[in-house]
């Protein structure tokens, strides 16, 4: 606490801009740019409006959920039950709709509800019983698959009106509608963060949870606020994944948690908790959607792209490390 | 130990009961005649298991095999009671569910086959009522007065670690299945589950140093998937097959020491090193085989289909890793540094414990385990998919949790995951033989996981008080 280096959550005005490029988000930004000059000297398929804007489409649900998956990671926790909680979204929404006869706008409403109640028993257990995030979001992401397969006993619901599609694949002033969301959602989200005391609050919980209990944060309604957020986000992006690929299915967003840590971790969140923030968690999505996209388009295979997105994600974090280190020996 | 110095509890024959019964129950099993066949005369069960001939006579429908098994669960616990009679009283209860177990198998029979006709039971032999009398017997013994046990060996101790807990629900779960579906007895279920998932139980012993230590690998599931495909190639292009059992060992290795050095040396988070792991070894499996799997291994190769003295391979394999893990990790200087280094790193640093090399062994033994649950996976079956079951290392991580690692690193053992292992695949077989509807086989299961995750915290935090 009593450090002699200036408080790099403080900035002075002088390094603000020195800080901003050899931040983790700002190499990120770099490595992003390069990435995306190479890929567009390879093919004109890639730069093109319509192929930037039809990725934004795919990546919109893995947005979404990073930012509450940021805010757990920041506190230290993580939330593994995010791909399992938009399935079961998917599905309740697919079967009150289809099987219980609810009117569409409330089979969305207790779709976006039950996902929402996955993530705030998510968030009971943990702080209410202590039960560590990573066992009990495990435990859930069984359960909540499990549910989301009994419950749909292997049908799919298919054939939604058309105003459904709107959110998954209509478009907004010529941008995808569910960019929108994800734009609107990242800018709210990361003042949030930055500049509340909500924020704030979390960034103590994830330092020094003790100290921050005895400083007076009431830790445990944030713990429950964010599990309870994360739940809500996924059932959002279970939503968008409906409508956009017209069905659902019991296994909708296997996986997803891992390519939403990677994207978070890829953005600077150190994964044990304390710093990180919304646009590198943001960037870290672009630029696993664009490096795949982008790949399979200059011809690699779709499987060899997860060996460079995997390599990327190593690489990042390593030479984030040594800037870092460099730079704590430089202040 | 100054307690048990000064008020010795004395061995009274009473203390022998266990090892009695459970001659009796094995004996009988083994030697005297169980059923009066008219056409070949008074035959023991073991013969009638061998000749197969008494289907008809519902004998094994009805799960005799757990007789013998829970004959020997009374002798270990005999033996035990002999060695530490102040625990007699805790033992005595265990020895009362092995009893109940002797005893589903007729609850069973003679529900099923009383209403048909009292002449069939009049042609059950010796043995047949032996047992019977020797499983009740069995149960009966725990109201036998024993002096009160000294603090550690009481039955609330008794159940002071995961371990037992887990030991105990498995026991449950036998007993009550067992009930509703006498089949689920059946030696060659209780074998199959044994055997199909012994290579999970030998990759979560690895797992469990890795979380021991406060890390994590995610990247076991590809990794199986990729040693197993290695193993299956180079065997069909020639190598004998001791070889092909072999290299995966040193590869995983590799790979495991590759993970430590980035862990241990570049100090990146183990979740994050294995994430990208995951990616990479997935994306070279694919590229590696274009999704062909891998047939026409030779006869030998095998492994996991060998029976030498008639058990399964798979289960010898498991049971003597995990007994060596287990002393391994209790016993040696690295095991418990492992410890050490889980509960404070920081504490492990200034007694002198280096973590990088630490952190590099545990990653290597870890890639070694994968690579022998990858050839215990890849010898299981004809072809070799490319393809690891899904989530594989979600099962492995969860054996372990379940199994009582804390994963914030310093506890647990390698009994407990593998105990959590059987339990958590015991399960899933024991929801098909009660019908359970196939859709709500997960659900059960998280169900089941959370429960036993809130068992354990339940436990710890009355220990605290």
């Amino acid at each position: 606490m009593q450090e002699t280096r200036t408080d790099p959550r403080n900035p002075t005005v002088h390094d603000k801009l020195r800080r901003l490029l050899i931040s983790q988000e700002g190499v990120l930004f770099l490595i992003m740019l390069v990435s995306v000059l190479f890929l567009a000297t390879r093919t004109d398929k890639f730069l093109t409006v319509d192929n930037l804007l039809q990725q934004g489409r795919f990546m919109a649900e893995v947005g979404l959920i990073a930012i509450p998956m940021t805010y757990i990671i920041i506190t230290g926790g993580i939330d593994l039950s995010v791909g399992s909680i938009l399935g079961l979204t998917a599905i309740v929404l697919g079967w009150t709709w289809q099987e219980l006869g609810f009117p569409l706008e409330l089979a969305i409403i207790t779709g976006i509800t039950s996902g929402t109640i996955a993530g705030f028993v998510n968030g009971l257990f943990i702080v209410r019983v202590g039960v560590p995030p990573l066992i009990m979001t495990l435990a859930t992401l069984a359960l909540y698959r499990g549910l989301a397969e009994g419950i749909s006993e292997a049908r799919s619901a298919r054939g939604y009106p058309e105003w459904f599609f709107q959110l998954g694949q209509g478009e907004l002033l010529g941008i995808p509608t569910q960019l929108w969301l994800l734009i609107i959602a990242v800018i709210i989200f990361a003042i949030v963060l930055a500049r509340t005391r909500l924020g704030r609050a979390l960034y103590a919980i994830g330092n020094n949870e003790t100290g921050a209990r005895f400083s007076g944060l009431t830790v445990n309604r944030h713990l429950l606020f964010i599990y309870t957020f994360s739940g809500f986000m996924s059932a959002v992006a279970g939503y968008i994944f409906v409508s956009r690929v017209s069905t659902t299915r019991s296994d909708m967003g296997t996986g997803i948690e891992l390519d939403v840590i990677a994207a978070v971790v890829l953005g600077g969140t150190s994964i044990f908790g304390g710093t990180g923030s919304i646009p590198g968690a943001i960037i870290g999505v672009v630029l696993i959607q664009l490096l795949k996209n982008g790949l399979v388009l200059t011809g690699v295979t779709s499987d060899a792209t997860i060996v460079v997105i995997g390599s990327v994600l190593i690489f990042a974090i390593l030479v984030n490390n040594f800037i870092q280190s460099r730079r704590n020996e430089g202040d | 130990m100054s307690k048990a110095k000064s008020a010795p509890i004395p061995r009274r024959p009473l203390h022998f009961i266990g090892i009695a019964l459970a001659l009796v129950i094995i004996g009988a099993y083994f030697t005297l005649p169980f059923v009066v066949q008219p056409e070949r005369g008074p035959s023991t069960v073991a013969v009638l298991t061998e000749s197969k001939k008494a289907n008809e006579l519902g004998i094994f429908k009805t799960g005799v095999e757990v007789i013998p098994l829970a004959g020997l669960g009374i002798l270990l616990l005999g033996i035990w009671n002999v060695m530490t009679p102040a625990a007699s009283r805790a033992i005595s209860l265990l020895m009362s569910v092995a009893g109940l177990l002797v005893v589903v198998y007729y609850i069973n029979f003679f529900r099923d086959y009383a209403a048909d006709e009292a002449a069939y039971i009049s042609s059950m032999d010796s043995a047949f009522w032996i047992m019977l009398v020797a499983g009740i017997l069995a149960i009966l013994q725990i109201a036998i007065p024993r002096p009160v046990p000294e603090e550690r060996y009481r039955i609330t101790k008794l159940f002071g670690n995961q371990e037992s807990v887990i030991l105990f629900g498995l026991l449950l779960l036998i007993f009550i299945v067992g009930i509703a579906n006498p089949r689920f007895l059946q030696e060659r279920n209780i074998s199959d589950i044994l055997q199909g998932n012994a290579y999970i139980a030998v990759a979560a012993l690895g797992m469990t140093m890795v979380i021991v230590t406060g890390n994590i690998d995610i990247s076991v599931g590809s990794l199986v998937g990729l040693l197993a495909v290695i193993s299956g190639r180079l065997v069909v292009a020639g190598l004998p097959s001791p070889l092909a059992w072999l290299i995966p060992l040193f590869v995983g290795a590799g790979i495991g020491a590759f993970i430590g050095f980035l862990v241990a040396y570049l100090r990146i988070p183990s979740i994050v090193v294995t994430l990208g792991m995951l990616s990479i070894i997935k994306g070279i499996l694919i590229i590696w085989t274009a999704g062909e799997r891998v047939t026409d291994m030779p006869a030998d190769y095998h492994l996991s289909q060998m029976r030498p003295l008639g058990i399964p391979m798979p289960i010898i394999i498991m049971v003597v890793l995990t007994i060596v893990v287990v002393l391994w990790m209790r016993y040696s200087a690295t095991g418990r540094a492992f410890y050490a280094l889980g509960g404070n790193a920081e504490a492990a640093r200034l007694s002198g414990l280096s973590q990088r090399r630490l952190l590099m062994t545990v990653f290597t033994l870890n890639g070694v385990f994968v690579g022998i649950a990858s050839v215990m996976y890849s010898t299981q079956f004809q072809i070799i998919q490319v393809t690891p079951p899904p989530a594989l290392e979600l099962s492995i991580i969860t054996a372990s949790v379940v199994g009582g690692v804390s994963i914030l690193g310093g506890t647990g053992t390698a009994i407990g995951s593998t105990l959590a292992t059987l339990l958590l695949n015991f399960i899933r077989s024991a929801m098909i033989f009660i019908n359970v509807s196939p859709f709500w086989l997960k659900a059960v299961q998280g169900l089941l996981i959370l429960a036993t995750v809130l068992a354990d915290l339940i436990r710890r935090r009355r220990q605290r008080l």
